[in-house]
């Protein structure tokens, strides 16, 4: 479904390299998680997928259902299904969950040749999809993020995610910011959206978002590149060892290339 | 109001009184007098009709017969020592009317790299020849062509690469009673070069209770990486008319904090200026009024972003008692391609009185779109809620209100970094609170 | 920078409205004076009265000098080469609608404001002045059952001169500002509007304004008078061909509303604007005053700004009865060379009164957007409260945003709250929108709708499907 070669990217603006050569592939019904220290470039590897302006791709391919995405716009992308739950959501002032979700499930629907919903439907569409995570109706009505607190914004980005339901989602640090019981409702909806016709990737710092969901494979990021990849035991491994036995791995993994 | 068009200037009581002094052996700078004169002949005197005068009433001046200094029957200065301040007590500069006295001043206590002293003295300096009057920019404006063409004496304040100051600076002018209203010129230049840091209390404090003018200009230069703590009491006497223009420019990383305290005279029109020469700079230009009676107390600045990233603050609080006036206009220019600016202004007023006045235009005008400029501006009297809560707590109303404008004026000068100056500053909000807890007039506040 | 391009593209869509119509003109003199004045009022039939209102106006005028305190640089106009009254041949009072020159009807039909009843929007009125002229007015009997009376000012000064003579002029006097004076002069024609006591006005009454002729100016009047327990929803619109010249328009619109009684007046203002190098474009200076002079009286005022060259222009509120209450929404646009000054005034004088300020500025290509408000408690005007929101966005590096709220206290029971902000369409706000499957423009689009959003909500339906339109915007939530 997803497959990452060699890919390299430097922020537009200043010209610093950030992804370093990433290898990734992602199949059907796969959970990664993708974990590492501050600075190795996870958040960036997400964007990148996404297509964020403020990074250019200096060499690699990123190749979604066997063809290259790089030329897409951000939306376009969108509309494939590949979807970015945000490390840092952002607030639209004026404008409601309700038309956000709206807007986006139609255009998303009319590009994929499925029925548009009008707002009465759309309306029964998205109640049910509340429950997943636990939020009060009430909530549609407010500005997209504006006031919300970090736990709020963080359901909000699996609330869309439930409403638009993406093909390949990318989670970054999804799980910051959240308390215990937040967690758990975020982690329970993101195991209920999953199945055998999607992909998830979670990126995060810690490995407690992992035992409430169980990863097919854990990569490593130090660097800008994938130091390691693993089973989920892998992620135990680094909670007990930290990364800096990794660290030297990376090195002579990148002075060997 | 430019010089092209020197049509119709009246003649008012700057162009008569600058005829005849000030005496020639005082021209010690003759480049900037010419200059000064010129531009005063080409300004009118201000009036109502002129955008930036209109809410200010100028009668305390125009009907005011001002004498020379050496006719206005001026009497000797005494108990001064209660107004040093202890943080500066060798580093004070004071001056009477305008005047110098040695005697009075003590400059040892700053460490290595500072110069302070009376500008006359420095009339070679390199600093002074390049920075004295170049700096004033205020067009228009006939005050400061009549300080540029009269003042005698001022403070120099020079701090040399990395130097920093040891203790705080006390510029103390005094102001002495007199059988007649008389003009004092009081002048400042401040130059820090990088790396340096100051802290500056400049205090303005009338004897008696007689009329007479102030027109302090201060000029400040605020160099790379250096920093400014510039606080500014004005306790002139109630019949007074305080006019200053304070202006600074502030380069590369510099800081410059200014904080104004108006507490005195009849009228003051306080004209501060912040002017950003280069990227990445943080200012303040916080002030205090608190006016009662029939003061007239107008505060009109200026924030020129002119470069990207400033972080720049403004908190304005007024307390209006009695039949006193207050007016502000807070003007944040953010220019062309001054991108990533946070610039923000409040303007918060407490008008106590049934004949009191409050005028406030806060002003922004934007010119680059990665910006984050705001501005606030209240008028308004205590919040019933709040006063209620602390009745229900068992204080009087009176004292009640006494407790909320002591709070709400105490804000401003938090950051006051002299203890001294704090506590005097504290007495000062206390005294002031305590005479007017309860209004001039009845107001009920439903 | 893609997403500045985009904003300015779809702010800077092509004008729609810049066609003009084939017509035959009455033949009148250029220039004027006092003879022109007197001419004017001639053509139009009027009683003495009303030409002595116009010559002490034009009097007055030639002793005013033109204002230049606001914050627009243009060339002035000429007054000696302007035609001060252009109307159409053909105008004798229509019966019915078959009357209206056939390329005017067309016009209008082009202009989406057909004059069919039938095919109207249901519930709307429409008064339909084109150049200085009422062309026709709708509804009008199916509103006379109801005991409201809405025609055109030119009838209304032979039809019911004692209201006429008791209100026009009570609000905005003749010797109010240079651009009143001269109104007040040479005004050709408007809309009355006059809502009887107890009397809810069953329809939403509109005027379409349309200048066609490229040398004259229009100089409209409208006068809506709304009485005890009354409420009156009245809309306008203004469109003009495109021409390189300048044109002048100068119009005055007062309002009164007694005890009790409401009016609401909204106005989408989408003259021509000139084109990129400034050429061309509506001079729109305008003076709107509305006197809440009953007890517990309302006047709200909404504006979407977004076309002529320079605009100044301040919707205001005198709050004279107790308990009234002002207020005004505003969202002005501008592009390209575009100069908007333009705000409100809220004075109070009664008691407990109140009045809300909303505006939202947003300023591209090389154009300057002003906001100027005045907000005055007077000393009688116990416990009264303002509360202002003048908020601006840029889009684009060679555009100005400024703010110049004027507010005033000299009463201690009162309550100000003035709050500005400026701020941007974000990067990162487009990119998680996209991110969210909807296109760049799109994006733009809803977060300058959020921007301008409780200031549309204001706007009546009708209107708000034209808004809609203007702002090139696709509208979200319950409308559209």
């Amino acid at each position: 479904m997803l497959e990452i070669k060699n890919l390299h990217a430097t922020v537009e603006s200043e010209g610093t390299e950030i992804l370093k050569g990433v290898n990734l592939t992602v199949q059907k019904g796969e959970i990664h998680a993708i974990m590492g220290p501050n600075g190795s470039g996870k958040s960036t590897l997400a964007k990148v997928v996404a297509g964020h302006p403020d990074y250019e791709i200096t060499g690699g391919d990123i190749l979604y259902n066997g063809e290259s995405i790089l030329e897409l716009d951000p939306d376009e992308r969108a509309h494939a299904g590949i979807f970015l739950a945000f490390q840092y959501p952002v607030e639209v002032p004026g404008v409601t969950n309700t038309t956000l979700l709206r807007e986006s499930y139609n255009t998303i629907a009319a590009s994929r040749g499925r029925e548009e919903l009008d707002p009465l439907e759309f309306d029964d569409y998205i109640k049910e999809k509340l429950d997943l995570v636990e939020m009060n109706p009430d909530f549609l009505g407010r500005s997209v993020n504006t006031g919300f607190s970090g736990g709020e914004k963080k359901r909000n980005e699996i609330f869309q995610m439930a409403v638009l339901q993406p093909a390949l989602s990318l989670l970054d640090e999804t799980d910051s910011g959240l308390d215990i019981d937040a967690l758990r409702i975020v982690a329970d909806g993101i195991n209920k959206l999953h199945g055998n016709e999607d992909a998830v990737v979670l990126i995060t710092h810690y490995q407690r978002l992992l035992n409430y969901i169980v990863p097919d494979f854990v990569h490593v990021m130090i660097g800008g590149r994938i130091a390691k990849s693993g089973g989920k035991e892998l992620a135990l491994e680094l909670e007990e060892k930290g990364y800096d036995w990794l660290e030297s791995l990376a090195t002579v993994n990148g002075e060997a290339k | 109001m430019t010089a092209a068009h020197p049509t119709r200037i009246e003649p008012s009581i700057f162009h008569r009184l600058a005829m005849h002094s000030p005496d020639p052996e005082n021209r010690l700078w003759t480049g900037i007098r010419e200059k000064s004169m010129m531009k005063l002949n080409s300004t009118g005197f201000p009036h109502r009709k002129i955008e930036e005068w209109r809410f200010t009433d100028l009668k305390p001046i125009t009907r005011t017969e001002f004498s020379g200094m050496d006719k206005a029957g001026i009497k000797p200065a005494a108990g001064i020592e209660q107004y040093f301040i202890p943080e500066s007590d060798r580093s004070r500069l004071v001056f009477i009317n305008g005047r110098f006295y040695e005697n009075f001043s003590s400059i040892g206590g700053l460490g290595k790299g500072v110069t302070v002293g009376n500008l006359r003295n420095y009339p070679k300096s390199k600093i002074v020849q390049d920075y004295l009057n170049k700096l004033v920019n205020y067009e228009g404006d006939i005050f400061t062509a009549y300080n540029g063409l009269m003042f005698e004496d001022g403070a120099f304040i020079h701090l040399e690469k990395g130097a920093k100051a040891e203790a705080p600076v006390q510029v103390l002018n005094l102001y002495t009673d007199s059988e007649k209203p008389f003009i004092a010129n009081p002048r400042m230049l401040v130059v820090a070069e990088e790396e340096s840091d100051v802290t500056i209390i400049e205090d303005h404090i009338g004897l008696g209770q007689n009329c007479y003018m102030t027109i302090p200009v201060c000029e400040v230069k605020v160099k790379q990486k250096a920093h400014i703590h510039h606080v500014r009491i004005q306790r002139d006497s109630i019949e007074a008319i305080h006019m200053s223009r304070p202006i600074a420019y502030v380069e590369k990383n510099s800081e410059y904090h200014s904080y104004t305290i108006t507490l005195g005279a009849k009228l003051s029109r306080n004209e501060p200026r912040v002017i950003q020469e280069d990227e990445e700079v943080d200012f303040t230009l916080d002030g205090l009024v608190l006016i009662d009676g029939e003061q007239i107390a107008d505060t009109h600045s200026v924030m020129d972003h002119r470069f990207s990233h400033a972080n720049s603050h403004q908190l304005h609080k007024v307390v209006v008692n009695g039949r006193a006036h207050s007016i502000f206009n807070g003007k944040i220019f953010v220019r062309r391609d001054a991108q990533k600016i946070d610039s923000f202004q409040e303007n918060r007023n407490l008008l106590l009185s049934l004949d009191g006045l409050v005028n406030t235009k806060p002003q922004l005008e934007i010119f680059a779109d990665d910006v984050l400029c705001s501005h606030g501006a209240t008028i308004g009297n205590f919040d019933p809620e709040e006063v209620f809560y602390l009745q229900s707590r068992g204080m009087t109303e009176e004292k009640a209100k006494e407790v909320l404008t002591y709070a709400f004026a105490l804000e401003t000068i938090e950051n006051v970094k002299v203890d001294s100056v704090h506590k005097l500053l504290v007495e000062e909000v206390y005294r002031y609170t305590k005479a007017n807890s309860t209004p001039k007039a009845k107001v009920t506040v439903s | 920078m893609s997403e500045t391009k985009a904003l300015e593209s779809m702010i800077s869509e092509e004008y729609k409205y810049g066609f003009t119509t084939d017509v035959e003109y009455e033949d009148f003199p250029i220039g004027i004076n006092e003879d022109v004045v007197r001419l004017i009022s001639e053509k139009k039939n009027e009683p003495e009265w009303m030409t002595e209102f116009r010559l002490k106006a034009y009097r007055a005028w030639t002793e005013m000098e033109e204002p230049s305190w606001f914050n627009a640089v243009y060339e002035k106009p000429k007054f000696d080469k302007l035609q001060f009254y252009s109307a159409p041949k053909n105008t004798p009072k229509l019966n019915s609608l078959d009357e209206v020159d056939p390329n005017i009807r067309e016009t209008y039909e082009k202009l989406g404001i057909p004059l069919e009843e039938q095919k109207m929007l249901a519930g709307v009125a429409v008064d339909a002045v084109f150049d200085s002229v009422s062309i026709f007015t709708t509804f009008k009997e199916k509103l006379a059952e109801a005991g409201v009376i809405f025609c055109s000012i030119s009838e209304a000064v032979k039809d019911h001169p004692e209201l006429v003579k008791k209100y026009m002029g009570s609000v905005v006097p003749a010797r109010d500002n240079f651009y009143a004076a001269l109104n007040s002069a040479v005004f050709s024609d408007g809309s009355f509007c006059y809502v009887p006591k107890d009397t809810i006005c069953p329809m939403e009454l509109s005027t379409y304004f349309r200048i066609n002729n490229m040398n004259s100016g229009q100089f409209e009047r409208t006068l809506i008078i709304a009485e005890e327990n009354s409420h009156v929803s009245y809309l306008e619109g203004c469109t003009a061909p495109m021409y390189d010249e300048h044109q002048l328009h100068a119009a005055v619109v007062e309002l009164i509303a007694l005890d009790n009684a409401e009016i609401k007046y909204s106005t989408i203002q989408n003259w021509y604007s000139g084109d990129e190098d400034g050429r061309g474009g509506i001079y729109n200076f305008v003076t709107k005053r509305g006197a809440c002079r009953g007890k517990n009286s309302k006047i709200s005022w909404t504006q979407l700004e977004t076309g002529s060259a320079v605009t100044l222009k301040y919707p205001s509120v005198i709050l004279q009865g107790d308990d009234s209450v002002g207020e005004f929404y505003s969202v002005a646009v501008t592009n390209k060379r575009q100069q908007a000054d333009t705000g409100t005034k809220m004075i109070h004088l009664g008691k407990n009164t109140k009045s809300t300020i909303i505006s939202k500025g947003i300023s591209a290509g090389n154009s300057n957007n002003s906001y100027r408000g005045e907000v005055k408690f007077s000393k009688k005007a116990d416990n009264a409260r303002n509360y202002s929101q003048c908020d601006s966005m840029l889009i684009g590096q060679t555009c100005g945003a400024h703010t110049f709220p004027y507010i005033e206290s000299s009463n201690p029971t009162g309550k100000v709250e003035h709050e500005a902000t400026t701020s941007r369409v974000g990067e990162e706000q487009i990119f998680y929108l996209q991110q969210r499957g909807i296109s760049e423009q799109d994006a733009i689009s809803l977060i300058v709708n959020g921007f301008c959003k409780e200031v549309l909500k204001e706007l009546p339906m009708e209107f708000a499907v034209e808004a809609n339109k203007l702002l090139g915007i696709k509208l979200e939530g319950s409308v559209g």
